[in-house]
């Protein structure tokens, strides 16, 4: 649109929203509510007007509610920018890191009874203890290779065993691409997603400035082609008669461009913008009249000589620097006298059908973008709470070993028929309260 | 006894006017020792009553106090969008003003937040003064019964999480904890073996659980002769949401379109298999689901609409 003063620009690297932050009128959607608000401080709410103000109330924490988030992560947008301006290396968005770091490739034993225990857990069933019994089995049926091994060297003769188990192992192996735990590979690898979307996405949405027109191109290549099909036919020429021309398909490419510029550049190249050229002709009196009735005949030459020498070597006397950045300070110039008005890039015109259709399709592609980094910050956050996890996990099943070994004590406590069996209970019970300790804190972390 | 008499006329009058139903008037008179009960209740009511009063204009006084500087906000948004350049002093300027208004939209939240939780309070007071009223079970109309189902889905708490909060078990599509256990009046879905021997998830009210052999006692909703108590076993149950999802915050509370759900069949109440078509878009919204119906040519019912509170996952995996 082409405004009369300055239109609203907006910066293009600005990756602000602006999202609109105004409050739900109340008086508009919250009847009961402003009804209420009406009543003078001596008055009260009945009862039955409880529902339809809970639902104003609602719809009042909702509008609230949304206003926060959007507060929220435009500020977030806010601080990151200014992070990357300082050029702080800032590893995706400001986190808390509950990475511990310390942790390599998970135990793989670890990672096939996670799944098993998983299951069982999903099966509906009430995860007490007594879910634990049957755990230890599937977990030594699928503990991969050493087991497995074993089992095929001590017992060759029970095939269909072995072959069961086979089947089983290779669905875990399957499932090993999904179960496995996450490493800090995996972290780095959504970082690094993350990262290169901010690097590398914001340069879909730049408008690439016009180019040459495809005439010009068009043309150029066509004259190519046609000195390619020139030479060739000289090549084969010269071939059969073993001539020693010179090779001119170098030159070819060099030679056709110059060719074109000369048949578009027949009039005088000057450096000069057109502003500058149109100003400069508006300041210079045309007063060349004058003086040539006078001497007309005589410097008849001279006349022709003033002119004579070229703008670039009047430029070059005159001393003036680049004509590009004079041209551009003229502009700048005159649009802020207002003696000119400031045109509108290129990107507005509505016939440019390509132009649209970039648009259109940075349009489509902003909401895709905006859907993936959501995902990709989600994933980002479970991956760090999941590797929290397996740290926890881990001293989980140390615990574990552990309660299995002191009840094994007790269990040989009592067959040797010892009366005071006191200590061993003692032990049971500190390696059990530690054991339920650990639990908790698992199972709080998964319902967080 | 004329003392609370007059007292519930006046509950009961302002509930038949204004609720339509929501609360139905106790047919039972009661004794000296409800009696005083009674009484405690209505002044425990009265007085959140007035605190609930107290605590709406203090929100409003709050929003009215934000209002400012959101108001600052948007100019601020306007003269920024008109340079060509974001300056540092906007961006500080911005981060001011945005820490401001979030902490604005805290108090209020938390203020909001104080009110809802306040009237909930009221409404379990009534609730448990009518339950100890209420020994024999009402015997509505089906029309009754209707409206009381759509009064309790409309007044379903909604929750709005704070940012980085995440929505709790039984909000919404937020399955439930695998140990939890659903308490005396609340609302789930029971399979159960009608008298037909045909099996049916029916809308049901828990009355007890027995933790030892796991079974839950649930009262059919629908109070006719021969429908009233099953004793099934916990894995026929489903608790029904306790919260509303807000679709503004927290979208992935939600049954995403194309989902398999349980959902309440509109003026029945049974839950029958269907898919999602649409997830509600406001807080107050429905459900848009196409039941499964083999009398349709393409095998679903036209779109229905049907509330949060009465859609479940669903984990039938054979056909009705």
């Amino acid at each position: 649109m082409k405004g009369k003063g300055k239109a609203p620009q907006q910066d293009k690297d600005c990756p602000l929203q602006f999202p609109d932050l105004t409050s739900c009128d109340h008086t508009k959607e919250c009847p009961k509510y402003t009804l209420v608000l009406s009543r003078s401080s001596e008055d009260t709410i009945g009862i039955e007007e409880l529902d339809s103000l809970q639902a104003d109330l609602e719809i009042l924490l909702a509008s609230v509610g949304k206003r926060h988030h959007l507060l929220e992560s435009e500020n977030q947008v806010l601080v990151n920018w200014q992070d990357k301006k300082d050029k702080k290396p800032v590893a995706g968005k400001v986190q808390p890191e509950p990475t511990p770091g310390k942790r390599g490739k998970g135990a793989s034993a670890a990672t096939d009874e996670r799944p098993s225990k998983k299951f069982k857990e999903s099966s509906g069933k009430a995860t007490q203890p007594s879910s634990r019994a049957p755990s230890p089995a599937p977990r030594s049926k699928s503990k991969n290779p050493q087991v497995k091994d074993g089992e095929m060297v001590s017992s060759p003769a029970e095939l269909p065993r072995v072959v069961k188990n086979e089947c089983v192992d290779r669905f875990w192996q399957a499932m090993e691409a999904y179960s496995r735990p996450i490493t800090d590979e995996d972290v780095k690898f959504l970082e690094e997603q993350l990262r290169k979307h901010d690097d590398e996405d914001a340069g879909y949405f730049k408008i690439p400035p016009l180019g040459r027109h495809y005439r010009e191109v068009w043309a150029e290549e066509d004259l190519m082609e046609e000195m390619a099909e020139g030479a060739k036919v000289n090549d084969r020429k010269r071939h059969t008669n073993h001539s020693n021309h010179t090779n001119q398909t170098g030159n070819g490419t060099i030679e056709a461009s110059s060719l074109l510029k000369k048949a578009e550049n027949s009039m005088e190249e000057s450096p000069f913008g057109p502003l500058t050229q149109r100003l400069v002709s508006a300041l210079l009196e045309e007063n060349l009249i004058t003086p040539m009735d006078d001497v007309m005949t005589d410097l008849g030459e001279n006349a022709e000589e003033a002119p004579a020498i070229s703008p670039r070597m009047l430029a070059k006397q005159l001393n003036i620097g680049n004509p590009a950045t004079l041209e551009r300070r003229i502009q700048r110039e005159l649009e802020e006298q207002g003696i000119l008005e400031t045109e509108d890039e290129v990107e507005d015109d509505p016939n440019d059908e390509i132009l649209q259709e970039l648009k259109r399709a940075q349009s489509e592609l902003k909401p895709l973008l905006q859907w993936k980094v959501r995902h990709l910050k989600d994933l980002l956050k479970k991956a760090r709470e999941q590797q929290a996890r397996q740290q926890l996990w881990k001293k989980f099943d140390e615990c574990d070993a552990k309660l299995h070994e002191e009840y094994r004590k007790l269990g040989l406590a009592r067959q040797k028929k010892k009366t005071n069996l006191k200590r061993e209970r003692e032990s049971v019970k500190k390696v059990l309260k530690e054991w339920w300790a650990i639990y908790q804190t698992l199972d709080d972390s998964y319902n967080e | 006894m004329g003392r609370t008499k007059s007292g519930k006329h006046e509950s009961n009058a302002g509930s038949s006017s204004g609720g339509r139903g929501s609360s139905l008037s106790p047919v039972a008179n009661e004794n000296s020792n409800g009696a005083s009960n009674a009484i405690q209740a209505e002044a425990r009511i009265k007085e959140n009553l007035k605190e609930l009063f107290n605590l709406v204009r203090e929100v409003q006084d709050e929003r009215s106090r934000s209002e400012h500087n959101l108001t600052n906000i948007a100019r601020t948004h306007e003269r920024m969008q008109q340079e060509s350049r974001v300056t540092p002093y906007y961006k500080t300027k911005l981060k001011g003003l945005y820490s401001a208004a979030m902490q604005d939209a805290d108090n209020e939240s938390e203020l909001l937040r104080k009110a809802l939780d306040k009237i909930k309070e009221i409404k379990t007071i009534r609730e448990n003064r009518r339950h100890e009223s209420d020994r024999p079970k009402q015997i509505m109309r089906r029309g009754v019964l209707m409206t009381l189902l759509q009064q309790n889905a409309v007044t379903l708490p909604l929750w709005v999480s704070k940012p980085g909060e995440k929505p709790p078990p039984l909000c919404g599509a937020v399955p439930a904890d695998s140990s939890y256990v659903c308490k005396a009046g609340d609302k789930v879905a029971a399979r159960v073996k009608g008298q037909d021997g045909e099996e049916n998830w029916i809308l049901a009210e828990v009355v007890t659980f027995t933790p030892q052999s796991n079974k839950y006692d649930v009262d059919d909703i629908d109070a006719e002769e021969g429908k009233e108590r099953h004793s099934i076993s916990r894995r026929r149950v489903v608790p029904l949401p306790i919260w509303k999802a807000n679709p503004e915050t927290d979208p992935d509370a939600l049954f995403p379109k194309g989902m398999l759900v349980l959902a309440l069949y509109p003026q029945t109440t049974c839950f029958y298999r269907a898919l999602v078509e649409e997830p509600p878009k406001g807080p107050q919204d429905d459900y848009s689901v196409l039941f499964e119906d083999t009398s349709y040519l393409d095998g679903y019912s036209p779109p229905l609409m049907v509330a949060q509170r009465y859609v479940i996952a669903c984990k039938d995996d054979k056909k009705k």
